[in-house]
């Protein structure tokens, strides 16, 4: 039997045909032009822009400053005390952690699902897939005004549960905070989860129908299909998608700002509306800065824990 | 694998390309004096004012037309930037030096965080009135917009809050009269409610106007107490202060402030709800005059979303009297902006033209008084009832000029004392009081630390 191999093959160098070598030895190729002229542009960029913004982010948390007076005052760690003493900040990070999870949870469910559907014979399908997809494109400062509407008191939703005779569940859904967060998480879930079904779909491609075939033999049914052989092989999918939702809800900043502006009483707060609201509205531009260095310090840790989490679990 | 390095001396040229752009740069950061060389000319060139208020443009073009009747020449660009987005704008924008000419000032935070942008305009002022010049001017248009000595603005007029705002035809529809006292208002909501009419709408996200109603009914429990607290005379925690977090939780429980009334902003939310009718009052504050005439009143429904808009008469009333003391709340009230002038404009001569117009001429300053946006910032000048239309004259003629009357005299400060820390702190503590997350005795406490923390010294 011939073996066939899907991976490319591994073009080797061509040997030099100078006589003599050029005085560099006959293992080695002709020298190499210099590399630096062709990192240069992305060197600078990433460095000169990325880096050199963190680490101004980094030296001005060390500021008491409200980013125009001339003087600074130099206060150490003091930032980073005072954050720590800070209620708000905590919620920030409470909200971030269910938030995520939840998210996350809801979103995975429902772009599998809808994956495992769209591979199925289904009518009209591309329609479907079109459908799902469209939330990821529109903006969601186009679509913040929608959603405040529609979650208003007078609003669509109320107007709805008033209509089929669930009047007694109609509230001011952004309008008090227990139901702030969870309306948040909802927008998140309906404009993401469009991605999370077109990372699973691509991912399901690659699954070789004769293993399904196999299962199916074997007599397992659409669930245990899902679970016990779809599923593990999503695993990359997942971890990828985990981390990017991670990050994601450190970054949460639209969306909150947008349809609660944090409120009511910071219960929709994040870290990100809370960096922008001690940095522009209260001046605060030192301790904004020290909440961003925690804020990546954090991005960092939640996405190493995922990655060794995931290489543990695949070994 | 080897990393080929470029040689240091071809590197060279960059580096000096660097430090020369650095230096260019470090150069460039020293500029924006508060004397340019050039200032233009001062009857002719662009003017570009940003600012939150007037908040409908068509205001502004009335202004800059009425200006441009004088001073043809001089273009006038007017941006009207959202209040909730003014401080991310115009910090960039003024910085950057691509800003602004000339742009709204209101006396408190931002006097604090602008003042190093703006232009000192005493002399401007003495110029235009005179070494009297402050005899001629309100009082309270000077102090709020003076920082370290310097007149960061020239106010153009001023506004007082501390009223209620009635929808007269749902009053008159219902049969009900202006509330006087806690138990009338809440009644009145009653009624509204059964007639599944709304009854108050307050955005109550959104800080200085909490504020507001905050201070009216700390006016009702004790007069003064606001201001004297605001000035570190008192403490947050004084029992009048508790006393008027609890009237303002009851404000909330008692269901005059609508459902949902802390996810709500007064602009445009609260705004747009009472302009459609959908509520009988609304806190607000002399600003809201303009919507008393019919062209005003036509434009904001229009605005608002409404479809072949028919304006209805709106009047103000006195805050109802909510603690039972037999204090009637007085008013209170601010430079409602001053024009600045940017250290930075290229066109500083025609924008003080277009400054001093509209601040100090009395042509200028008749036209600010006639839109009944602002009471004017000169004394000498009152608006001219026979150019204003009214939407309904018989109803609303005497009550709206009882109120430019009243508002003339009032001294009591609106928001110039606090500065955005301690606002910061009112609007947690409003909204952690009447989410119930906290008691008004817990909120007082939070809300005295917060203001120990941002500087305040009390006695």
């Amino acid at each position: 039997m011939t073996e066939t191999s899907t991976r490319p093959r591994r073009v080797l160098p061509q040997r030099s045909s100078t006589k003599g070598g050029g005085g560099h030895s006959g293992r080695r190729g002709p020298r190499r032009p210099p590399g630096l002229p062709w990192i240069l542009p992305a060197l600078v960029l990433s460095v000169g822009l990325l880096y050199y913004g963190i680490g101004y982010t980094g030296y001005i948390s060390t500021l008491d400053w409200d980013g125009i007076s001339p003087d600074p005052e130099h206060v150490g760690a003091r930032n980073y005390t005072r954050i720590f003493h800070d209620p708000v900040f905590w919620a920030a990070i409470r909200h971030t952690a269910v938030f995520f999870a939840v998210t996350f949870v809801v979103q995975t469910l429902l772009g599998l699902v809808l994956a495992v559907l769209m591979h199925s014979r289904l009518r009209l399908a591309a329609l479907y897939k079109v459908v799902i997809f469209i939330p990821v494109v529109l903006a969601p400062a186009i679509m913040a005004p929608v959603f405040r509407h529609m979650f208003a008191p007078d609003g669509e939703l109320n107007w709805v549960l008033h209509h089929i005779g669930l009047g007694s569940l109609a509230q001011p859904w952004i309008g008090q905070t227990s139901t702030a967060l969870p309306v948040i998480m909802f927008i998140t879930i309906w404009e993401w989860t469009g991605v999370t079904f077109v990372l699973y779909y691509a991912a399901m491609t690659q699954i070789e129908p004769s293993v399904l075939d196999a299962a199916r033999i074997d007599g397992a049914g659409n669930i245990r299909l899902i679970v016990s052989v779809i599923w593990p092989q999503m695993r990359g999918t997942t971890v990828a998608l985990a981390i990017l939702g991670a990050i994601g809800a450190l970054k949460t900043f639209d969306v909150p700002y947008l349809v609660t502006i944090g409120g009511p009483n910071y219960a929709t707060e994040f870290l990100g509306t809370y960096i922008y609201r001690q940095t522009i509205p209260l001046n605060h531009v030192g301790y904004g800065a020290a909440l961003s260095v925690i804020l990546l310090a954090v991005a960092l840790v939640v996405a190493l824990i995922l990655q060794f989490a995931s290489r543990e679990r695949g070994a | 694998m080897r990393l080929l390095m470029t040689p240091k001396a071809r590197l060279r040229p960059l580096s000096v390309l660097a430090a020369a752009a650095l230096a260019i740069s470090g150069l460039a950061a020293c500029g924006g004096s508060d004397s340019p060389s050039d200032a233009g000319s001062a009857t002719s060139g662009t003017v570009n004012w940003w600012g939150w208020t007037p908040t409908d443009t068509a205001t502004a073009q009335g202004y800059i037309a009425a200006f441009n009747k004088q001073y043809p020449d001089i273009k006038v660009n007017y941006k009207l930037v959202n209040i909730s987005d003014w401080v991310a704008a115009l910090r960039p924008a003024l910085a950057s030096g691509k800003g602004p000419d000339v742009f709204d000032m209101q006396p408190g935070a931002y006097v604090t965080q602008f003042k190093s942008f703006a232009v000192d305009q005493t002399a401007l002022a003495e110029q235009a009135l005179g070494s009297d010049w402050k005899s001629k001017v309100a009082p309270i248009g000077i102090s709020g917009l003076t920082a370290d000595g310097k007149l960061t603005a020239l106010s153009v007029g001023a506004v007082y809050a501390g009223m209620l705002w009635i929808n007269a035809d749902i009053f008159a529809k219902y049969d009900l009269r202006p509330p006087t006292t806690l138990a009338e208002w809440k009644n009145a909501c009653q009624v509204l409610q059964r007639n599944k009419v709304g009854c108050f709408v307050q955005g109550a996200a959104q800080q200085g106007f909490d504020q507001d109603t905050l201070q009216s009914i700390a006016n009702s429990v004790q007069p003064g107490l606001w201001t004297k607290v605001s000035k570190g005379e008192a403490k947050w925690t004084d029992p009048g202060i508790v006393r008027t977090l609890g009237i303002w939780k009851d404000l909330f429980d008692s269901g005059i402030m609508q459902p949902g009334a802390i996810g709500y902003q007064q602009y445009p939310d609260a705004n747009n709800d009472f302009l459609t009718g959908k509520y009988g009052m609304i806190m607000m504050g002399t600003w809201y005059t303009q919507y008393a005439t019919t062209k005003a009143m036509t434009a904001a429904l229009s605005a608002a979303g409404v479809r072949d808009a028919k304006p209805f008469p709106i009047l103000p009333v006195a805050f109802p009297d909510v603690a039972g003391a037999g204090n009637t709340s007085a008013m209170y009230g601010d430079a409602d902006f001053g024009l600045a002038i940017s250290t930075k404009s290229k066109a500083r001569a025609a924008a003080e033209t277009f400054v001093k117009w509209m601040a100090t001429s009395a042509e200028g300053q008749q036209v600010v008084a006639d839109q009944l946006n602002d009471l004017p910032a000169l004394t000498s000048v009152r608006p001219n009832f026979d150019n204003v239309e009214l939407v309904d004259p018989a109803r609303q003629k005497e009550p709206v000029q009882q109120l430019v009357t009243t508002a003339a005299g009032v001294t009591e400060p609106r928001m110039s004392l606090l500065n955005a820390d301690v606002q910061n702190g009112i609007l947690a503590a409003a909204t952690s009081v009447a989410t119930g997350k906290a008691t008004p005795e817990e909120a007082a406490k939070t809300l005295q630390q917060a203001a120990e923390a941002a500087g305040v010294t009390f006695q």
